[in-house]
Order: C-alpha cells, then sequence, then structure tokens
C-alpha cells in the first residue's frame, strides 16, 4: 500500500511539476541579458588584455622592441576599434530605447483617440472602458452612447 | 526502496524525452514556457536517477540477491564500504551511476544559466537530455536493466572481484565517470552554439571551467587507476597499454588539444571549425571510452555476440553524433570562418597548433592500437594482437616532443616572435637539459630515451621557474609593487595562465617518473626465513632485504590469509618493514597476491610474494621448514612521482579553475606605466 502511494505521489508530482510552467504560462528568459558581455565588448577586453601580455611579453624579454611596437600598435588600432564598436552599439541601443518610447506613447495616443471616437474613453477622467459599457468602471460617468455618430 | 527506484528509472524515460522535445520545439520557436518546462525536466530527471541508483544501493545493502545485479557482485560477507560501492562494480550499475552523473551536471549547468547565457539554454538542455535519454534507453532496453531479477532468490551472492576491493578502485572509476559526464556540458553549448547560431567565442568562455573541470576528473581518474594498478595488479608497473586504460586516455589528449586551441579562438579568433570538431571528438571519445568498458567488445568476440544489442545501440549514437555536429558544422561553415591569419609560424599561435597535431597523433595511434585488433579478428577470424612495443615506439617519441613544447610554448610570444629573443631566452634552460643529460652520462647511464626524458624535464622545469621570476619581477615593477605582492597579484589576475604553469610541472613530474621506469631493478629469488637478498638501487646504495618468516591471520571474507613479513636495511641501517601476502577470498577460486611497498621520494622497494612451498605448514602451522618462499622484488625509482606530480596537477588545476571575482581590471596607460616598461627591459 506504502509503495501504491509513495509511487503515485512520486509520479504525480513529477507530472506536475514539469507541466505547471506550460499550464500557467510561466516563462523563462530566452534573452541576453542586460549585463552579459556583446561581442564587440568581448572583443574589447580580448585586444586589452592582449595589450597587457604584450606588455609583459616585452618586460620579460619575448619579444623585440621593434615588434612590441609594431604589434602595440596594431592591437592598440584593434583595441580602438572594438572600443568604437562598442560605443556604436552602446548608442544604437540608447537610440532604440528612445523611438519604442516615443512609439509607446504614439500608441497610447492612437488607442485614447480611438476610444473617444467609439464612446468608451471617459471624457471626465479619461479611463479607457470596455467595448459597450455605459458608464465609466473608473468614476461612474455616464459614457457618450457607443452608437453616437463620431464627430466630423 | 529498491521497487520505488526501478519505477523510477522507468518514470525517467518519459520526462527525460518530453524535455528534449519541448526543450528544441521552445528554443526554435521562443516559446519560454515549454523551455522552462524542458529545464524543470533536466531537474526532475535528476531527482528520479537518484532514486533509482537509491534502489539499487539499497539493494546492495539489504542483501537483495534476487537482484541479477546484486548477487552477481555482492555477497554478505562483503565490507558494507564495496557494499555500498556495487553501484559502479559492474556494467549495468556503472550505465545507471553514469546517467547520475550526467544529470547532476546537466542540473548544474541548467541552474548555473538560469538568469544568463539564456541563449543558449533551450539548446543546452535539448543536448543534455538527448544524452540522458539515450542512456536511460540503453540502461531498460538494452539488456542490461540493474534491476532485472533472477526469478528466484540464492541464498548467497558471488562476491566481487577481490582486486576491486581496494579504495584507490572505489574511487578510480567515480572520478573518471565524473571526467567524462562532464564534458557533455561544453559538448551541449558547442551544439547550441550552432543551433542557435551564435557562434562567437561566447560558448567557449561559458564552458572554460567546465573543460578544465572534466580535464582534472580524466587525468586524476586515469592516475587514481595508475595508482590502483600499481599497488593491486602485482606486477610491479601502472600501465599495460591495455585497451580500457587506453580508451580512457583517448578523450584526456583531445580535451588537452582542446584546452590548447580555444586559447588561439579567444585571443586571435581563428580555430573556429577546429574547435568544434575537438569539442565533438572529445564527446564521441568518452561516450566511446564508456562503450568499449561496459560493452565487454574489448575482451573477445565472444562478448560482442552475447550483446550485440548494446553495441549496435552505441555505435548508432556514436554514428549520430559525429553525423548530426558535422552537418551543423558545414551549415554554419561560413560564420565559422578565421577572423585572423597566424601572422608568424614562430609564435605561440602556431606552437599550441603544433602540440595540437602532436596530441592528436598520440590518440590516432592508441586508437589505432585498439582498433586494429578488433578490424583483424573482425575480417581475417584472426586478432592481431598490439601491445606495449607498439604503443611505446610510436608514442614515447611523440610524447617527448610534447614535453618539449610545454617548455617552449611560454616563452614564444603570441602572434610572433624572433629568433635573437628565442635565443636569448632558451639559453640558459637548454644549458641545464644538456647539463642533467651530461651528468647522467658521464656516471655511467646509457639509456638515451630515459636520460633525454630527463634533459627535456630539465629543461621545461627551467623555463617555468625562469617565467614566474621574470613576471614578477616585471610585474613589480610596472605596478611599483613589492616582490610577495607583485607574485600573489601575477597568479591572481591570470589564474589560467599560470594554474596552466602549475599543472605544466605536475605533467614534468609524471614524464620524468616514467623515464625513471628504465632504470628499474627486478630480481627473482627463493629465500628461507632468515635468508636476505641485497639489491643495488640506481640511486647508488644498497638494500638489504631480509626474509622473517611467515604468519598466518584471516582477514574478512577470505579463507586463508599467508602474510610474509621483510626487514629493509639501507646500507647496514634498518628503515623499515613491509608484508606481502597471498589471499584465498571465499567467493574467488584463484588466491590473490598483495604486493608490500616501501615508499621513498626518489625509490620504491616493492616486494611480491610469488610462490610458498607450503602455504598451508608454513603460515597456519608456523613451521619455519616449510617457510620457504620466492619473492620478487624491485626498486622502481622515481615512480612516486607520478603521484606527487598528480597532486601538483590537482594544485594547478584548482588554481586555473578558481572562480575570479568580477572582470578583470582594465589597463590603464598611465605615464608611470609608459616609462617603466623600457625601464624594466633596459634593466635586463
Amino acid at each position: 500500500m506504502a509503495l501504491i502511494v509513495g509511487a503515485a505521489l512520486l509520479t504525480g508530482g513529477v507530472i506536475l511539476y514539469i507541466l505547471l510552467p506550460v499550464i500557467q504560462g510561466r516563462f523563462a528568459s530566452l534573452e541576453r541579458s542586460e549585463d552579459e558581455l556583446t561581442e564587440s565588448e568581448a572583443k574589447k577586453r580580448v585586444s586589452l588584455l592582449a595589450l597587457r601580455d604584450v606588455e609583459y611579453d616585452f618586460a620579460t624579454g619575448k619579444l623585440d622592441e621593434r615588434d612590441y611596437k609594431e604589434l602595440k600598435g596594431e592591437i592598440s588600432r584593434e583595441a580602438l576599434a572594438a572600443l568604437r564598436e562598442v560605443e556604436a552599439e552602446s548608442e544604437r541601443r540608447r537610440g532604440g530605447a528612445a523611438a519604442e518610447r516615443a512609439g509607446g506613447i504614439e500608441a497610447d495616443i492612437a488607442a485614447v483617440r480611438e476610444g473617444l471616437r467609439t464612446g468608451t474613453t471617459c471624457h471626465s477622467c479619461g479611463h479607457m472602458n470596455a467595448d459597450g459599457s455605459h458608464f465609466c468602471a473608473n468614476c461612474g460617468a455616464q459614457l457618450p452612447a457607443a452608437t453616437e455618430t463620431p464627430p466630423g | 526502496m529498491t521497487v520505488l527506484g526501478e519505477l523510477a528509472l522507468w518514470i525517467a524515460l518519459p520526462v527525460a524525452i518530453w524535455g528534449m522535445v519541448l526543450a528544441f520545439v521552445g528554443g526554435k520557436h521562443g516559446r519560454g514556457d515549454l523551455v522552462l518546462s524542458a529545464e524543470r525536466s533536466v531537474y526532475a530527471v535528476f531527482a528520479l536517477l537518484v532514486t533509482a541508483s537509491a534502489g539499487i544501493v539499497a539493494a546492495f545493502l539489504g542483501n537483495r540477491y534476487e537482484y541479477l545485479y546484486v548477487a552477481s557482485y555482492s555477497n554478505r560477507a562483503l565490507d558494507t564500504f564495496y557494499k555500498a560501492s556495487g553501484l559502479w562494480a559492474g556494467q549495468r550499475g556503472s550505465l545507471l551511476f553514469w546517467v547520475v552523473l550526467l544529470a547532476f551536471f546537466s542540473s548544474v549547468a541548467v541552474f548555473t544559466n538560469r538568469n544568463k547565457n539564456r541563449e543558449f539554454m533551450p539548446y543546452v538542455s535539448g543536448v543534455l537530455l538527448t544524452v540522458i535519454t539515450f542512456f536511460i534507453i540503453v540502461l531498460l532496453f538494452a539488456d542490461v536493466n540493474p534491476f532485472e531479477k533472477l526469478g528466484f532468490t540464492p541464498a548467497d551472492g558471488q562476491g566481487l572481484n577481490p582486486q576491486l576491493q581496494n579504495y584507490w578502485m572505489t574511487i578510480h572509476p567515480p572520478t573518471l565517470y565524473l571526467g567524462f559526464t562532464s564534458f557533455t556540458v561544453p559538448f551541449a553549448f558547442a551544439m547550441s552554439a550552432l543551433l542557435s547560431g551564435r557562434l562567437d567565442s561566447r560558448w567557449i568562455v561559458v564552458t572554460r571551467r567546465w573543460t578544465l573541470l572534466s580535464w582534472f576528473f580524466l587525468a586524476n581518474g586515469i592516475i587514481f587507476g595508475m595508482r590502483w594498478a600499481y599497488q593491486e595488479l602485482g606486477w610491479g608497473g601502472y600501465w599495460f597499454w591495455d585497451p580500457v586504460e587506453n580508451a580512457s586516455l583517448l578523450p584526456l589528449l583531445t580535451a588537452t588539444a582542446f584546452l590548447h586551441s580555444v586559447m588561439i579562438q579567444e585571443k586571435r579568433g581563428m580555430l573556429k571549425v577546429w574547435n568544434m570538431a575537438l569539442v565533438t571528438l572529445t564527446f564521441s571519445l568518452t561516450i566511446f571510452a564508456t562503450f568499449l568498458t561496459r560493452s565487454g567488445l574489448i575482451d573477445s568476440v565472444h562478448s560482442f555476440a552475447q550483446n550485440t544489442k548494446i553495441s549496435f545501440i552505441f555505435l548508432g549514437f556514436l554514428a549520430t553524433i559525429i553525423g548530426v555536429s558535422t552537418v551543423l558544422i558545414i551549415h554554419r561553415y561560413p560564420q565559422l570562418k578565421s577572423e585572423t591569419e597566424i601572422q608568424s609560424f614562430v609564435s605561440r599561435e602556431s606552437a599550441f597548433l603544433f602540440n595540437n597535431l602532436m596530441l592528436l597523433a598520440v590518440a590516432f595511434a592508441i586508437m589505432w592500437g585498439i582498433l586494429l585488433p578488433l578490424l583483424s579478428e573482425g575480417l581475417t577470424g584472426e586478432a592481431i594482437q598490439v601491445g606495449a612495443p607498439f604503443f611505446n615506439r610510436v608514442n614515447l617519441p611523440i610524447g617527448m616532443v610534447l614535453l618539449a613544447l610545454v617548455g617552449i610554448g611560454p616563452v614564444i610570444a603570441w602572434r610572433r616572435a624572433s629568433k635573437r629573443n628565442l635565443t636569448k631566452n632558451f639559453t640558459i634552460p637548454l644549458l641545464v637539459g644538456i647539463t642533467v643529460v651530461g651528468i647522467f652520462a658521464i656516471r655511467g647511464s646509457r639509456h638515451w630515451m630515459a636520460l633525454t626524458t630527463f634533459g627535456i624535464s630539465a629543461f621545461v622545469m627551467t623555463v617555468i621557474v625562469v617565467e614566474f621570476f621574470k613576471g614578477t619581477r616585471a610585474r613589480a615593477r610596472i605596478e611599483g609593487e613589492g616582490i610577495p605582492r607583485a607574485f600573489v597579484h601575477l597568479v591572481a589576475r591570470n589564474r589560467r595562465r599560470w594554474g596552466g604553469y602549475i599543472v605544466h610541472v605536475g605533467i614534468v613530474m609524471i614524464f620524468t617518473a616514467f623515464a625513471g621506469a628504465a632504470f628499474n631493478v627486478k630480481v627473482i629469488q627463493t629465500l628461507s626465513p632468515g635468508q636476505s637478498i641485497t639489491l643495488a638501487s640506481p640511486l647508488g646504495h644498497d638494500y638489504t632485504l631480509t626474509y622473517e618468516g611467515m604468519s598466518s591471520s584471516r582477514g574478512r571474507n577470505m579463507v586463508w590469509q599467508a602474510v610474509a613479513l621483510m626487514s629493509i636495511d639501507r646500507d647496514g641501517r634498518r628503515v623499515g618493514s613491509i608484508t606481502t601476502e597471498k589471499r584465498l577470498y571465499e567467493t574467488w577460486p584463484t588466491p590473490m597476491t598483495e604486493v608490500g611497498i616501501h615508499s621513498t621520494p626518489f625509490e620504491d622497494v616493492y616486494v611480491i610474494l610469488a610462490n610458498a612451498d607450503d602455504l598451508i605448514a608454513g603460515a597456519y602451522e608456523n613451521d619455519p621448514a616449510a617457510q620457504r618462499a620466492t619473492f620478487e622484488f624491485q626498486i622502481n625509482p622515481l615512480v612516486g612521482w607520478i603521484w606527487y606530480g598528480g597532486l601538483v596537477l590537482t594544485f594547478g588545476a584548482l588554481i586555473a579553475m578558481w572562480p575570479s571575482q568580477g572582470p578583470l581590471p582594465e589597463v590603464r596607460q598611465t605615464a608611470a606605466r609608459r616609462e617603466a616598461v623600457p625601464a624594466a627591459v633596459g634593466a635586463d
């Protein structure tokens, strides 16, 4: 008996545990997180480390002065290019976020306009009510009849 | 508990399949809910497999001999310690143990990446669960279910092979398995990079520590196995070039190649396809090694015929891994092209490439040695035996080149190095190496292979010591720190490099120990109690061993035990005593030998009780006249350095793996630095 109960608990528990996310609609993130290095940041880091290595290689006598200078120039150029790329990327990201914010406001305004047109947006408080509402769910004011012909 | 364990194994299969499918589908269609369910499946499968393993262990501890596996590897008189390790004593249990460890590492990988590297994770879970599913299918459907019942309950089990009743044997397989299974994680990330299309070096950075961890377990697992062979098999050696040993060495070689070549991808953006190929190859070799040791294919064609099912399943899986990875690499080839090219033949990059080729050459030679007997037996019906002479002849020269590269690599700068610098950096180490060879040659040694190895080892050690010294001095000057502080910071700021150098010290010690075997002394002698033998050690002193007599005791699980006592004098001074034994175990038909080892830092005195005239009268009845016995005496120089080298290697690997606190501080170009660097060089 104990065995059957144990088996049932084990099976039930496992099924519940793995099915819950699908049933409840809980998500695992699939996006790159904010604080992760991007490809160009990684490149920047690698070239800065290479710059340090070159310095140590020179200081420990593994590089000739001529090679050291050449390599230093070469890696500095790579580091600079990576640095520019990082800046351009964060610029793009900032620009993108601003555009998104701007886009969001535009969409909000359009929704309010649409509500006013159909009569679901409350004239006294601005709350957007569900279609077919007669009174505002927020302040209780009477809404203009939805069937009313829109002005203009 | 055992029934619940079996049930858990059966439930684990659909859960693993469910998770595998959802992970791939969720990843492809960007469905976070499916991915979360898949990740939970990883944890659930782990819990279920732990329950299954607990079931097996419970069956061992509870003497449940109705289970075939328990009856085959245990008996009532067996020590509880060995009963508990019965989980990995035989094929069936160890396959379950393998997949439990894999599920453990999979859970750790999923858990530690729950908030990062999310682009990779759906496919990582998918690949991990695919491998897990494969092993569960093998367990349940390839006639190797550890829960299989006999249909009757024997009064007692058949017992565990006495040679496996040894401390080292208890930890050797788990350590090796930890190495095999943990390499699945880097492989899963590599496949995930190919599937998700994020092909920069992120997957390498993420799996860097995993690869090191896996390498560390593999290396230690192999060293533990050598230690067991040395102590338990009683022939005085530690490596037999036996197919099972060879199979475990293969992934270590390719993983070593991979550890080095990823640095080139990280630093220079090169060798992307090569790294993908190496990670796939190493993973395939871990599966291959598990397959060879656990399918019974290797012993003879008979065992192959007995269980063809498991062989075909494994070969099919291997073919699938290699096929799918190849297709993925070809599919992504345009994104895997090198960003730069090697600038100079004399550079760290090209030294690493050469090291890779050498490591693969050794791996290929060993693989050939494993496969040739099988292929020839399959084709002609007669197995061509490939033994130690073949492996030694092929691998010793390559091994020496590799050892030399351990010294050459660190001194060559990245990108390009000049002849003048090489001359400058190599002069002192080369002189040290030549001096060492010279000293041995003057003292009359003519083992040229061993002498060359000693010479190269001295060269490499000098390079490493000079590297530490110069690095510390440079840091002290550039950063304006005191020497002790500069040394600590030098290592702490680039743990992988300096930890790696410490690992190299361990490797050099191990190679030196191998070369030491050329000077082994071996004498077989029959002695009566009170008689002695004198052996000349290659280190210049004499050992006198006196046979004191034979006694008897009876250890647990044994019919009888004959113990021969031997006292040891070094140059006339008593330094200790050792015992060597013959034992007859209750469950084993032939007597086993226990060797006696007297270890010193530079050599071991190793005595084997080869034969006794009359064990019963001599040992039991304590009649000195009947105690005449034949012994094999050995002096094995430097053998202990394998174990010391293993410890050094462990220490270095831990430094390299130790998590660093946050990102490295960036290099600031201050005026002080600009002045300090030329000043440091000027002082040379």
